[in-house]
């Protein structure tokens, strides 16, 4: 027996509801694996665990390098725990080295939440797919709730794909800018925009505060011009400084208000049915790829058509159809998903 | 250009370099310009025509811009200072030490604290449980000052004190400590570190954030300018640099940038530059590329006299000059075959005298392996005392001057330094870079290629990748006790806050912390005074801490520097396979955690391995520096690593790592391997292997062989549960 198979027995559901660190550690690993043992086992545990949610706040947080998310994590994590809660992070990482191992620094940069007892960091690798680190971070956020972590922070680096994966699996979606970044308004993608509940400006201390209080104003009023997520939530635009710890208070009761107003007439598990609905649509079409691309037949029928796309003699999405029609071939039997 | 037409036109050279190609031709040597790891391409031949538009070559010693020594008649009449840094744990202990050295020869004393002082905690504090006494002196109030300074006269003696994060509470100490022994602080001589802003870089042995450590810098300055005219506020390090993988270049150019960010920071406190840059001191490595470290002193002493001249218009010529101390390289000691150590120093030792340095340390060649004992800290003395006194090569001021080479590679060094230079000031300044994390990538960058090429064997260490030795012979070494000597001094901590007048003691506190958050007044002023009331070095750096906070960094880690450098090697693509062979059968790649613990901030071992264990397709986890067993412990388990790596340098393993193994076994995870890497001597293998250490790895292992290894205890561990 490996060492994961047996990690996967260790898996206690009622020890990981305890709270113990420990076999919620393993049991994130569980689901991070790749290898379709542990998926099932995983899946099994997932089926297992009692779902509770309704306590939770799921807060996704985007900003591009270097904005200042981990250390307003840090700051902000320690005033939630403050408050009473116990908190888990998650990273949702798209990038990946060239050899595909990953540096996981992220306790590093939340050195005050690191060593809270009632603070849970996970940094997680990067994958080989959005899917997979998509997958296996909804997966997370279920089995931290289970162990008792009533708030849960994911975080993630705002490029490509991410934002609307994380918003799509959280309640509330915090965009974080720079002083200064409403000069270059155009230049953030309207689309990240229109997911966010709430902007937080960052470092708005010493030299920086004039210019992030324009940012905010700026900020504020072209966000008046989007559709807003929620019909009575216009999203608030905020300053803070981690460094001189100043508007961590008001986001927290920014983020208190947004949950009441939400959970009104359960609009909140509104929310969350429609996400899960989504979900299932994400991880069909991510399967649905999966098994495509594992099919023997269609491998070969892909090396023999690459040239014939890259030299211009047969069109993309001419291609596309004759790859489909053979798998569809191949798939004329059971359903690979009907097992 | 100009100068490659003029020799291309000369029949002579034109004849040399058909000779030359066919001796390459013959020895089957096809490289003809040796690039050095700065960039510098260095030719087999120079000649007059490589002086073609240098600058400093009119110039004489003791003349600006001083390309040829400080002084007009250099050791002729004054011969450098033999300063050897040492600290030995506690102060009874240093004092019989220094004293000996003084009688043996040694003329000036350099003082080596614990890490623990160094980060401004007192010796009962929780987190410094492995830390007291290592590395150096512990100090915890003036009366251990006292003590280390025991029949010393300090108005003769040049006291040299390597401090930079607690320089508050240490520099006052000291001055309490000369007037307690009769001695008023102005005449003191000597040098206070007080270089914060590498500790950003390098050696992270910082407390407070940059700003307000500038803030503590700036008040030095000011202080010893009013009161100390005989002493240097500061010196200006380089040296960590290069320990940490700097090439000369960027140590060059970073210490001069750090340079002119001090004189602002003075400057905008109100005082003129005649007032305190003559007394600014600069410290610098002494590595193994002899003419490269000759021509970097020569390099540094003409920049910086450029620079001040241009910058800041002194009116006084020595705010022109830079005099420095160097120390030959410790990176450049191996723990394999150390006895090649005595004369990788000798030749280290002599670059530093012939590029002009007013003083020397030079190592022992035991200190890859330990703190040196007294026989090996005597050769280390030994090897300036037979240069100094056998060799006459006092008897000629810069011996070089003239040289095609080293006067065409100070021109380069000048040059190439002056790009980097350009590139800080751009970025607004040392502290707005130090804060983008600009200087640190392109040292780690620098430190990671160096790591590859070793392991390649493309830089040769005799002894170590070539010439081995098939069997070490063990060394005698220095083994430390570490629960006694923190026994010893907690105690006498505890009679000084028992005797001591309590309410003098939070009043000068409270006063320090005031002057802290006010922003006028001066903090050493006030410290000197909390340091007479006894208050000690943790009170008072937690009184600037409750105004300043402790600066926590957010290091970055660059990937794929180290990948790179092995594109296409057989050996990395088997390590990457090797990897690939566990993802698949494991469902996730080998997951390793990479940790420091204790106080101890030299991180660049535990950087590269990090980046380089990346590089070849393992998950790396890093955890923050300064962490106790216990966190090491957690973030371990929380993050389910397959490994524990960690990094020691000076000597805490033999407390810190049994800990952590207490520590995992108790919480039922001693299925996480746990391996050591860093300075830890032969003798303390077994100890470590019977406390359950899978494997051990010295410095001069490369990264390769240490991934092998540990895929090889992964691999066993697997087949074990299999059977």
């Amino acid at each position: 027996m490996s060492r994961d198979q047996a990690s996967v027995r260790m898996v206690d559901v009622a020890r990981l509801e305890s709270g113990c660190r420990k076999t919620l550690a393993k049991a994130l690993t569980l689901v991070e694996s790749t290898r379709p043992d542990h998926r099932e086992e995983a899946e099994r545990l997932l089926g297992a665990v009692e779902k509770n949610p309704d306590h939770s706040i799921r807060i996704g947080l985007t900003g591009v390098p270097g904005v200042g998310k981990s250390t307003l994590i840090d700051v902000f994590g320690g005033h939630i725990i403050n408050q009473g809660h116990r908190l888990a992070v998650l990273a949702v990482d798209p990038t990946s080295s060239l050899s595909g191992g990953s540096i996981l620094g992220d306790k590093t940069r939340m050195p005050g939440l690191a060593v809270n007892p009632h603070a849970f960091i996970r940094p997680t690798p990067a994958g080989e797919s959005l899917g997979g680190v998509a997958r296996r971070t909804r997966d997370a956020i279920v089995l931290c709730e289970a162990a008792g972590y009533d708030v849960i922070i994911v975080e993630t680096v705002g490029i490509g794909q991410s934002e609307a994966l994380v918003s799509n699996m959280t309640d509330l979606f915090m965009l974080m800018l720079l002083p200064g970044a409403g000069d270059t308004l155009q230049g953030i993608k309207r689309g990240v925009m229109e997911l966010a509940d709430m902007v937080v400006i960052s470092k708005a201390d010493g030299a920086m505060q004039a210019c992030a209080r324009l940012s905010a104003a700026e900020i504020s009023h072209a966000i008046r011009l989007i559709q807003p997520r929620h019909e009575d939530w216009i999203p608030p635009v905020l300053m803070v400084s981690a460094t001189e710890q100043s508007g961590i208070e008001r986001l927290w009761q920014l983020v208190c208000r947004f949950r009441k107003q939400v959970r009104r007439d359960g609009r909140l598990s509104e929310v969350r049915c429609r996400q899960a609905w989504e979900w299932m649509w994400t991880e069909t079409r991510q399967q649905l790829l999966d098994h495509l691309k594992a099919d023997e037949a269609v491998r070969r029928r892909m090396d023999s058509l690459k040239s014939r796309v890259l030299s211009g003699d047969l069109s993309p999405s001419a291609a596309a159809s004759m790859l489909v029609a053979q798998f569809r071939k191949q798939a004329d039997g059971p359903c690979p998903g009907d097992s | 250009m100009n100068q490659a037409f003029d020799a291309d036109a000369d029949p002579a050279m034109a004849k040399w370099r058909r000779q030359a190609a066919a001796e390459r031709v013959r020895c089957g040597v096809d490289n003809q310009v040796w690039m050095t790891p700065e960039g510098i391409p260095v030719k087999p031949v120079y000649t007059a025509a490589d002086l073609d538009g240098i600058a400093h070559l009119e110039s004489l010693p003791g003349q600006p811009p001083f390309t040829r020594g400080t002084t007009a008649t250099m050791y002729s009449t004054r011969p450098w200072t033999i300063r050897q840094y040492a600290g030995f744990s506690t102060a009874e202990e240093s004092n019989a030490f220094y004293r000996d050295c003084l009688a043996a020869g040694q003329t000036g004393l350099s003082i080596a604290f614990d890490l623990a002082t160094h980060r401004g905690y007192d010796s009962d504090h929780p987190r410094v449980e492995g830390d007291v006494g290592k590395a150096g002196v512990a100090i915890d109030s003036v009366e251990d000052m006292n003590l280390l300074f025991d029949q010393i006269p300090l108005d003769r003696m040049s006291v040299s004190m390597t401090m930079n994060g607690a320089v508050l509470p240490v520099m006052a100490m000291f001055i309490v400590a000369a007037q307690e022994q009769g001695v008023d602080q102005s005449a003191l001589s000597g040098t206070l570190q007080n270089d914060i802003l590498k500790e950003f870089m390098v050696r992270n042995t910082y407390i407070y954030p940059p700003r307000p450590s500038m803030r503590i810098v700036s008040d030095i300055i000011a202080y010893s300018a009013g009161h100390m005219p005989r002493f240097n506020p500061m010196s200006i390090s380089g040296y960590h640099m290069q320990e940490a993988g700097a090439t000369v270049v960027q140590e060059l150019a970073y210490t001069l940038a750090d340079g002119i960010e001090y004189v602002r920071a003075a400057l905008s406190h109100g005082l003129q530059v005649d007032q305190f840059a003559p007394r600014l001191s600069f410290f610098f490595a002494t590595g193994m590329n002899f003419f490269m470290e000759i021509a970097k002193l020569r390099a540094a002493r003409t920049l910086w006299a450029d620079l001040m001249d241009e910058h800041f218009s002194p009116e006084n010529p020595d705010s022109l000059r830079l005099r420095t101390h160097c120390q030959t390289s410790g990176v450049s000691l191996t723990s394999l075959d150390p006895y090649n150590n005595i004369v990788r120093t000798t030749i280290e030792a002599l670059a530093a005298v012939l590029g002009g340095t007013q003083s020397l340390h030079t190592n022992s060649f035991d200190e890859a392996l330990a703190l040196p004992t007294e026989q090996s800290a005597r050769i280390a003395r030994n090897t300036q005392l037979i240069l100094s006194h056998e060799t006459g090569i006092r008897n000629v001021v810069d011996p070089l001057a003239g040289s095609y080479y080293v006067e065409s590679l100070t021109g380069s060094l000048i040059r190439e330094a002056r790009v980097l230079i350009d590139e800080i000031e751009e970025a607004g300044g040392m502290t707005a870079a130090i804060e983008a994390g600009l200087p640190k990538l392109r040292i780690e960058e620098a430190s990671v290629l160096r790591q590859a090429r070793v392991d390649q064997e493309q830089e040769v260490i005799v002894g170590v990748n070539r010439y081995p030795l098939e069997r070490e012979t063990p060394v005698d070494i220095r083994i430390l006790d570490n629960h006694a000597i923190r026994k010893a001094q907690v105690g006498r901590l505890e009679r000084v806050r028992k005797s001591r007048d309590k309410r003098a003691v939070t009043r000068s506190l409270d006063a320090l912390a005031e002057v802290a958050a006010s922003g006028s007044g001066n903090l050493l002023e006030s410290a000197v005074a909390a340091a007479r009331a006894r208050a000690t070095v943790g009170e008072i750096s937690d009184a600037l801490a409750s105004v300043f906070q402790r600066y926590r960094a957010e290091p970055g880690v660059l990937g794929g520097v180290y990948g790179r450098a092995y594109e296409g090697r057989e050996e990395f693509r088997v390590i990457q396979e090797r990897v690939m062979a566990f993802a698949r059968s494991e469902g996730r790649r080998p997951r390793i955690l990479v940790v420091k613990l204790g106080q101890d901030g030299h991180d660049r071992g535990a950087r590269t391995i990090a980046t380089a264990f990346a590089d070849m397709g393992f998950d790396v986890d890093i955890g923050p520096l300064f962490q106790t067993p216990e966190e090491a412990v957690s973030q371990a388990i929380e993050n389910d690593v397959h490994i524990l790596g960690i990094s020691s340098q000076v000597a805490g393993h033999r407390t810190l790592v049994p800990a952590v193994m207490a520590g995992l076994k108790e919480r039922g995870s001693d299925d996480i391997k746990v391996v050591c890497g860093g300075v830890i001597p032969q003798d303390d293998y077994a100890y470590l292997y019977a406390r359950g250490v899978s494997a051990i790895f010295g410095p001069g292992t490369s990264v390769p062989e240490a991934a092998l290894q540990i895929l090889d205890i992964l691999e066993s561990d697997r087949v074990q549960e299999h059977a």
